[in-house]
């Protein structure tokens, strides 16, 4: 049995693969197209790169409807489906809020309630047109945008999976900045699944919980980064699409399900998400597995669906 | 739906002209809607490999283009057609890509070695031809296609060297050819990954097919399928074609039974007498690709695909409109960002001094290109048969000498017909 371990820097992290086979110099060969499907998913989806599909749109879709490739426009229904599964918690449209609050290249700041109203304005899935008989999306207000960030990282990995199964690759593990990861088989044919554990989000040394996943992927949420105060409160970076204000959700959200670009989408949600919303979520989805886990005053209440190790299901 | 705009660029036949408030400056360019119906060329991929799959989804987003019909000879690629443009027909054949009177125009993204017999094939069918680039893989094949694409002057045949359609390199080849760097004394490039240019598939005979780049009978090696389009530039901007060239060659990091280079080093020698060092590696990414042009005045550096900065010599004159442009720190060194379109930024109300936020890749550019001429041609393209021809000849010659370490004249008479 041989291992080979690959790395890239792309969408602002380091994706890493770690596969497990007979032939190296085949496992290098098929990982190396894995990552390069990565750094090309990369070019397409930036909103950083001026020649990238979606700056394209950004630039576009307000005046005219803009025809795009049929696989990115798969990608953008995908988009649209989890706004309408998370009634609206997960929205590719959240940029102009997250400049309004001043959370695009700056620590955040409480803005005047007219811009916000304006930012709220121009956010909103719904206010994106995305018909299927042309391939077309189309932006119904002046100075909208679109950006994949919550669900980029997890569509590459998936797609980077797929190429990997069609190379006949039978045990890997690939991830995004350890956040979002898919894996392929078993890391030993002895073992059940390749096993994750899941930091304390009040103490990252601790590890809080621990899983395994074989032929699925997992991705981890949390609002940690980017926070300014005001009136004695810390306001976070996580912003509710569907009133425009900072919101104060789990302190980690942590999904298991068959897709990576779906794990990573939810998790996401999850943070703008309470216990009630959370749950009808993991009704919603089959066969997902949901932890999060809300502080309280530095006590960690955890709603559990699936998460089997140290934790009673809250269902 | 109203037709997407389309550049009259390639109709003005490279209108980037030259202000006189700042050289580096490209006129604004003209567009005007797409005439006729939206879609008006059906195009035919023919291979669906990365490169095939980068062309389609650019061609989705270039006015004029439709992609009707996808080919492949390895059903797993067709399978991911049907998923990207579901609207277009799938085919194992090229023929029968050939053989449809609706397809007005080919793209070839096969092998290398493979390109000779479609492109002849494509020819003799009528269609128009858009040929990735290396043209060929050995000087015969390069001089039998570009006899048959100059005897077929009504049909469009424009090969890959996509630098030649990039509004940024027209920009910067102008300001060269205006005498900007001096004298010109010495120029240098790269290309460096770390990969091990190995494909894997889990069907043994498709693995060989995939990893043509690895066989020595039909590779062209890094310096053709790798650095092809820089070299392209580099004698492009000098304005003469080398006249000989000094290579090496070694495996130093992928030592997996292979007979093809993993690194190479060449040093091309001009007619004027200037020498190009140009290095290419498998083994290590470290700077990527660029090329430098060093003058007496000042050198200019391109890299990221087109980006280009000047670096001024002290005792070079003062330029009027550097005061204005954009500076960029590069260690203990000042670049002066050299941008195309800056006057049309300006006109925008957008700052000149910034990337162009409209910009597309230099491979977009291309194929806009290709798919103008389909509107307001026949016209040679900037990348024509010469052009393939030079660059095949320069590449399989290089090639040579690498793999035998030696030195090799390039005859003139490999970069012309008779």
């Amino acid at each position: 049995m041989q291992t080979v371990r690959l790395a890239l820097h792309a969408m602002a992290t380091r994706f890493e693969l770690v596969l497990h086979g007979e032939d190296a110099v085949y496992l290098r060969a098929a990982g190396e197209e894995a990552l390069a499907e990565i750094k090309r998913l990369h070019r397409r989806l930036s909103v950083y790169d001026p020649t990238s599909e979606v700056s394209h749109i950004n630039r576009n879709a307000s005046e005219t409807p803009v025809e795009i490739n049929r696989n990115l426009f798969s990608l953008l229904q995908m988009a649209s489906d989890l706004h309408h599964s998370t009634d609206g918690a997960f929205d590719i449209t959240v940029g102009p809020l997250m400049r309004c609050w001043g959370f695009m290249g700056d620590s955040g700041s409480w803005p005047e309630e007219a811009q916000r109203k304006e930012a709220l304005e121009k956010t909103g899935m719904d206010k994106v047109e995305l018909d299927d008989s042309t391939c077309t999306i189309a932006f119904k207000r002046d100075g909208m945008a679109i950006d994949l960030g919550a669900i980029g990282k997890g569509y590459a990995i998936e797609e980077a999976t797929t190429l990997l199964q069609e190379c006949g690759i039978t045990s890997a593990l690939l991830h995004g900045g350890t956040s979002t990861m898919a894996a392929i088989g078993t890391p030993s044919p002895d073992e059940d699944g390749w096993p994750i554990g899941i930091a304390d989000p009040l103490d990252q040394s601790h590890v809080l919980t621990s899983t395994t996943i074989r032929d699925e992927a997992f991705s981890v949420s949390a609002p940690h980064g980017k926070a300014f105060q005001k009136d004695n409160k810390i306001w976070g970076h996580v912003i509710d699409p569907r009133h425009g204000y900072p919101i104060q959700g789990p302190a980690l959200s942590a999904v298991v399900h068959s897709s990576a670009t779906v794990c990573d989408g939810i998790s996401t949600a999850l943070l703008a998400m309470n216990q009630t919303e959370v749950n009808k979520i993991a009704q919603k989805f089959n066969g997902m597995r949901i932890l999060c886990a809300y502080s309280d005053n530095n006590v960690l209440n955890l709603v559990s669906n699936g998460f089997i190790n140290k934790f009673k299901d809250s269902q | 739906m109203t037709g997407k705009n389309v550049s009259r660029r390639a109709f003005l036949m490279g209108g980037a002209v030259l202000s006189g408030a700042g050289l580096v400056r490209a006129a604004k360019i003209k567009t005007r809607a797409w005439p006729g119906n939206r879609n008006d060329v059906n195009c035919g991929i023919i291979g669906y490999g990365p490169r095939g799959r980068e062309i389609t989804e650019t061609l989705a987003r270039v006015p004029g283009a439709r992609v009707s019909a996808i080919c492949d000879t390895y059903a797993p690629m067709l399978r991911r057609a049907q998923r990207d443009v579901p609207e277009a027909t799938q085919h194992q054949d090229y023929r029968e890509i050939l053989d449809n009177a609706d397809i007005q125009a080919v793209i070839i993204a096969t092998p290398t070695h493979l390109h000779h017999d479609i492109v002849i094939n494509a020819l003799d069918a009528g269609k128009n031809i858009y040929c990735e680039a290396p043209m060929a893989s050995s000087i015969d094949d390069a001089k039998s296609i570009a006899r048959a694409a100059r005897d077929a002057p009504n049909q469009i045949f424009q090969v890959g060297q996509i630098y030649r359609s990039n509004p940024q390199h027209l920009s910067v080849f102008q300001f060269m050819r205006s005498g900007a760097i001096g004298k010109p004394a010495v120029a240098r490039g790269q290309w460096h990954a770390k990969e091990s240019w190995r494909r894997a598939s889990p069907n043994a005979d498709r693995v060989r097919e995939l990893n043509w780049r690895l066989d020595p009978e039909v590779s062209l090696g890094l310096i053709g399928e790798s650095a092809l389009l820089q070299m392209d530039v580099a004698y492009w901007v000098l304005g003469e074609l080398p006249s000989s060239v000094h290579g090496f060659g070694q495996i130093m990091l992928w030592d997996d039974g292979r007979e093809i280079p993993d690194t190479i080093q060449t040093i091309f020698e001009f007619p004027s007498g200037l020498h190009m060092i140009f290095d290419a590696t498998l083994a290590s990414s470290y700077e990527d690709a660029y090329e430098v042009y060093m003058g007496s005045n000042s050198t200019i550096v391109f890299r990221d695909r087109g980006k280009a900065w000047m670096f001024k010599e002290v005792d070079s004159l003062m330029l009027g409109w550097e005061v204005y442009a954009r500076k960029d720190r590069f260690y203990k060194e000042t670049g002066i960002a050299l941008l195309a379109n800056a006057t049309q930024l300006d006109a925008q109300n957008l700052d000149p001094t910034e990337d162009d936020p409209n910009v597309e890749t230099p491979l977009w550019y291309a194929m806009q290109e290709f798919m103008d001429n389909h509107a307001f041609g026949p016209y040679p393209p900037t990348a024509n048969w010469e052009r393939g021809l030079e660059a095949t000849a320069i590449a399989v010659i290089a090639n040579q000498a690498i793999l035998e370490r030696s030195h090799k004249k390039i005859d003139p008479l490999f970069y012309t017909l008779d």
